[in-house]
């Protein structure tokens, strides 16, 4: 099976959020062969490099999103036409403002008369080009400016002034962009038309390549979102400051919560300036309405998590084409500490991440003197390097503060004392590594007010320590039932949490061994590419290869697939000769990591109905391992 | 939740009590009726709390932190209108519902806060949020406009840069002979040359990079006008002491630097353009700096174009002023008769192209600078051609204009008719307001 990776910024090149995701998607699922379509962000990730790619990817396409060639075409009177008709529909969709319930029938006309003039355009540029020339011209501001007043356009896009609706015009020239590539030839080659399935990496402009090719070619698209690109663009069109932890669902790419500059989440490619109101709200409409259209056109969306989850119901996904899919952790890093027994000193609190005013240290430290008052004794052990100028200041100030409210103590009088909370770098002598970090506390708290996909909750969990965490983001539900949450800004709680725990070995030993188990099966790396494969191997059972059966010499043969072959239904007639002689090797069995073993033969399809021989490609075992875990814990 | 999960959860602190002293205090006489939430269970009781949530609303705050408000128990104070205080610019600037609920997710609301607030979700707490903010029509102020483009010291000094260098090579062409006089052209001409690529790298004279980049070298529109321009100013000075050369049967030898030769030189047109370099500039940087202004106030594509147009027109005769009154300046000075029409209708034209290729239209410019040039040579050419056998007929239509406008009835025709054809243009494209997007835009 061929799959097309679709990426925005992202995998082949070495600077890449969610390349550590893709790429081991990609090594995971060697049976299958790759083609990487790669939208690149900034000249200075093109320049960076790519990563060196696994055999199974045969092919890698990328085109720059940071820059667009004006192809020198110039429309003739009746491309500008097409072009300002399909404009003016596009951008009349927008002025009637953001998109307001799914499901009534002005959303669905709006959302139909969206793709239509998408799909117009992408067609005007596949037949004559010059798109982008065109979306720069005076007629795509004036086409912007009728629609904004015409009669049915919403408050704020009537006052757009002639700077908006110049801004507005650069923005969707440059979100239009994907349309003007050259992946959509009819031909076959190495285009889009030449795979089976699309996986888009995310939301926004890396779907909008699959959604054209499910549009020319009827290739089914998915498309994966850890982070909901609509609620980046929001976030940054905020311009925000605090809002990149809070976006920060993109973390199955990060390794650790200690790994650095490289794990911090790259701002969305279309950084969206201060604007005014119509700006924002013509932008926003537009992100709205592709989101919505990409969800209603693919086969299948994999959130991240519920968050994810929510926000794609929200803009329109049918909840029937949800499946969660959690990123998936390495835990052979952790395997050691989380087999071995509990070696840790038990009145030690860990606390593990990056230190940033989003993880409320002080709340943290707060509930610290409260445990003390109890058990005294205990020590506190935070774990993390500072991200960022804030992050120094806050790091600073939380020293301060834990100076301030825990004096030195001493063994004896003959001793040298030491603070009961110590902030320590991973990587040191003392703790050379993640898993020693964790191991190196009774309880691993979390105190986070503002948090994404919890990795570092995760990673305690692989070690199989017992964990408190404040009740944010996916925390619930990555933790389910083995750890106990408390409210966030909530130091009394916390304290009687950490307190509860540090008094009970027991009780620690049973939530750490539940919290190793529930992790194990729901966040490894191995469950998330399982997933995959098995959405792979739905998708393409559900979706037959509509290619020409090519004879002998290599010819098309013009009516080998009749037209029976498009109807749903059982295909009875011709199921003998559908039938594929051998099974293919891709549906044998779930993926084994590693091994590159007999690849599909994709190269010439078979007989292209599957639908008779669904009961042989439906992959039961396989997809079941996908969508089970989807909202447990999240109440 | 499993049960699991259940059981190990905390026990419930005993004291509930009001979280946040600061919250609420002010609030209490201002609402005191439920919301009217846009919420599925807006009809319920006035209490803020669910009942089966009170460990959230909980606890002791020993410290001063911007949050998410707790409602207080008790006083029947309006909890949303709190939040919505807290987070009233978020509210105030958001276009949509889900603009405030990214914002509230941004600040660690989550759906078991908004629980608390007696909605299901974060979603339906924003859409009553985005429903109650205030909006009676006044349009909030509009954010700052990017600032102008401000005059600057270091394209004012280098437009001077041409013009000085200029004068300097005819000084020098006036004071040498011979091989002196070569190599001092020579290098007059080089530094000039080098002067006015300075003047025009910068400055509102230079071209905008083009959002494709630094990949603009290879921009397929990128048209090269600068071979016909130096064409056109070497006819400026040579042209016309050839084309009288020619008609009287000349000529009989190079030019020697002299404007009483055999083939005279006419120093004070390139001198005038030269120097007007400068008011080039400072009209570009006029039509720049007014034309921005208009695009932020006007509202619509129309307005704009009418109010740019006489803003072009008004520039477009500042400079001829100014390139008239250097003219006169230049001839007098130098001693040389003013060609008006001839140096008034390139000056014109250059200046007309270059502001088309600055805005990006540059198709326009290096057809009709082709075109002007081309008919220059022509006119020349046939001249020479009609010394030629029975090719007498060829060179009667420039004989007839020399008799009518003497030898700078040519170039001031050719030029002329450019200027004027470019001028219909700008008023069609330099009015467009995509021609004064700001290109430095991160769009």
């Amino acid at each position: 099976m061929r799959i097309g990776l679709l990426t925005e910024g992202g995998y082949p090149y070495v600077s890449g959020d969610a390349g550590l995701w893709c790429d081991r998607l990609v090594r995971g699922l060697g049976q299958h062969e790759f083609g990487v379509y790669a939208l690149g962000r900034s000249e200075r990730q093109e320049a960076a490099g790519q990563v060196a790619l696994p055999p199974q990817v045969t092919r890698v396409r990328t085109a720059p999103l940071w820059t667009a060639e004006d192809d020198g075409v110039v429309h003739g009177r009746r491309a500008r036409r097409r072009f300002t008709e399909h404009y003016g529909a596009l951008v009349s969709v927008l002025c009637e403002g953001a998109p307001t319930g799914a499901g009534t029938d002005r959303s669905g006309s709006q959302a139909d008369r969206f793709g239509n003039a998408l799909y117009g355009l992408a067609e005007l540029a596949r037949d004559e080009g010059g798109l982008v020339g065109a979306l720069r011209s005076e007629g795509a501001v004036r086409a912007l400016e009728r629609a904004c007043r015409a009669p049915g356009a919403a408050g704020t896009a009537r006052e757009a002034r002639v700077p908006d609706l110049l801004a507005v015009a650069a923005h969707l020239e440059r979100a239009l962009r994907p349309l003007s590539l050259d992946w959509y030839e009819d031909d076959g080659g190495d285009g889009l038309g030449s795979v089976d399935l699309c996986h888009a990496a995310s939301g926004g402009a890396a779907a909008l390549p699959g959604l054209l090719a499910r549009h020319f070619f009827g290739v089914p698209l998915l498309v994966t979102e850890y982070g909901v690109r609509l609620r980046t663009h929001y976030l940054g069109a905020g311009g925000g400051t605090a809002v990149a932890s809070g976006a920060a669902s993109t973390s199955d790419a990060v390794s650790g919560p200690a790994s650095g500059p490289t794990s911090r989440r790259v701002p969305g490619p279309v950084a969206v300036p201060e604007g005014a109101p119509a700006v924002r709200s013509l932008l926003a409409a537009f992100h709205g309405r592709l989101a919505a259209e990409v969800y209603r056109q693919a086969a299948c969306v994999t959130p991240g998590n519920a968050h994810a989850r929510r926000w794609q119901e929200r803009c329109g996904a049918d909840p029937a084409k949800l499946r969660t899919v959690h990123p998936g952790m390495d835990a052979a890093r952790f395997a050691e500490v989380g087999d071995s027994p509990d070696a840790a000193d038990p009145r030690t609190l860990v606390w593990v991440g990056r230190v940033e005013p989003a993880k409320d240290l002080v709340s943290l430290l707060h509930a610290f003197t409260e445990i003390r008052k109890e058990e005294s004794g205990t020590r506190l052990r935070i774990f993390g390097a500072a991200a960022g100028a804030e992050g120094e200041a806050y790091l600073g100030h939380c020293r301060m503060l834990a100076a301030q409210l825990f004096p030195d103590e001493a063994a004896g009088p003959h001793s040298v004392g030491d603070n009961p909370v110590s902030f320590e770098e991973i990587g040191g002598p003392e703790v050379p590594g993640l898993a020693e970090a964790y191991a190196a506390g009774a309880v691993v708290v979390l105190s986070s007010v503002v948090e994404g996909f919890p990795v570092g909750l995760v990673e305690a969990m692989f070690c199989g320590r017992a964990t408190v965490s404040t009740d944010v983001g996916a925390v619930v539900e990555v933790i389910g039932g083995t750890g106990l949450v408390v409210p966030p800004r909530n130091p009394r709680a916390l304290a009687e949490a950490c307190v509860a725990l540090l008094r009970d070995p027991g009780r620690r030993a049973r939530l750490g061994a539940a919290a190793r188990a529930r992790a194990l099966e729901l966040f490894t790396v191995e469950q998330n590419i399982a997933a995959f494969h098995g959405i792979y191997l739905e998708i393409v059972s559900r979706s037959p290869v509509r290619r020409g059966v090519l004879d002998a010499a290599g010819e098309p043969r013009p009516f080998a697939v009749p037209a029976e072959a498009w109807l749903p239904g059982r295909w009875t007639g011709l199921g003998g000769r559908a039938t594929p002689r051998h099974p293919s090797t891709w549906t044998a069995g779930p993926p084994v990591r590693g091994t590159a073993a007999a690849r599909g033969s994709v190269g010439a399809p078979g007989p292209p109905s599957p639908r008779t021989s669904t009961p042989a490609t439906t992959p039961a075992g396989a997809s079941a391992a996908g969508p089970v875990v989807a909202s447990e814990g999240a109440r | 939740m499993s049960g699991l999960g259940e059981l190990d959860r905390p026990a419930t602190p005993a004291s509930p009590g009001a979280r946040d002293e600061r919250s609420g205090g002010w609030l209490v006489s201002e609402d005191t009726v439920p919301s009217a939430g846009a919420g599925s269970d807006s009809d319920g009781p006035a209490v803020p709390i669910p009942a089966e949530r009170p460990a959230s609303a909980s606890g002791v705050r020993p410290y001063p932190a911007a949050g998410p408000a707790a409602p207080r128990r008790g006083g029947a104070v309006d909890p949303v209108k709190a939040l919505m205080h807290r987070h009233r610019e978020l509210c105030e600037r958001a276009v949509d519902p889900l603009e405030i609920a990214a914002g509230l997710e941004a600040h660690g609301v989550t759906d078991r806060t908004a629980a608390r607030f007696r909605h299901r979700d974060v979603f339906s707490l924003a859409e009553e949020m985005y429903a109650r903010v205030p909006r009676d029509g006044d349009t909030p102020p509009r954010p700052e406009s990017a600032p102008a483009p401000r005059a600057r010291l270091d394209w004012a000094l280098l437009t001077l840069l041409p013009g000085a260098l200029t004068a300097a090579t005819v000084v020098g062409l006036r004071l040498t002979h011979g091989q002196a006089r070569v190599l001092a052209v020579a290098a007059g001409v080089l530094a000039v040359t080098l002067a006015l690529r300075a003047a025009l790298r910068r400055g509102p004279l230079s071209r905008r990079r083009l959002p494709s980049g630094p990949r603009g070298g290879s921009h397929p529109g990128r048209h090269h006008t600068g071979g016909w321009t130096c064409w056109l100013l070497a006819y400026a000075a040579l042209g016309d002491g050839l084309l009288r050369a020619a008609a009287d049967g000349g000529p009989d030898g190079l030019p020697t630097g002299t404007p009483d030769g055999p083939w005279p030189l006419a120093t004070a047109p390139l001198l005038t353009l030269a120097l007007a370099c400068v008011p080039a500039a400072w009209c570009a940087h006029l039509l720049a700096v007014r034309a921005r202004r208009r695009l932020d106030t006007s509202r619509g594509l129309d307005e704009f174009a009418a109010s740019v147009r006489p803003l072009l027109l008004s520039v477009f005769a500042l400079f001829l002023c100014a390139l008239a009154v250097l003219t006169g300046v230049c001839a007098a000075v130098l001693g040389e008769p003013a060609a008006y029409a001839g140096t008034l209708g390139l000056g014109a034209l250059l200046l007309l192209s270059r502001l088309l290729t600055v805005h990006g239209f540059t198709h326009a410019p290096a057809v009709v600078l082709r075109a002007a040039g081309g008919a220059e040579a022509i006119a020349l050419a046939t001249l020479l051609a009609g010394r030629l056998p029975r090719c007498g007929f060829l060179a009667a239509p420039v004989d007839a204009l020399m008799a009518a406008w003497g030898p700078a009835g040519v170039p001031a025709l050719a030029c002329g008719a450019a200027a004027l054809t470019l001028l219909i243009h700008a008023t069609r494209t330099l009015t467009r307001a995509s021609a004064h997007a700001r290109t430095d835009q991160p769009c």
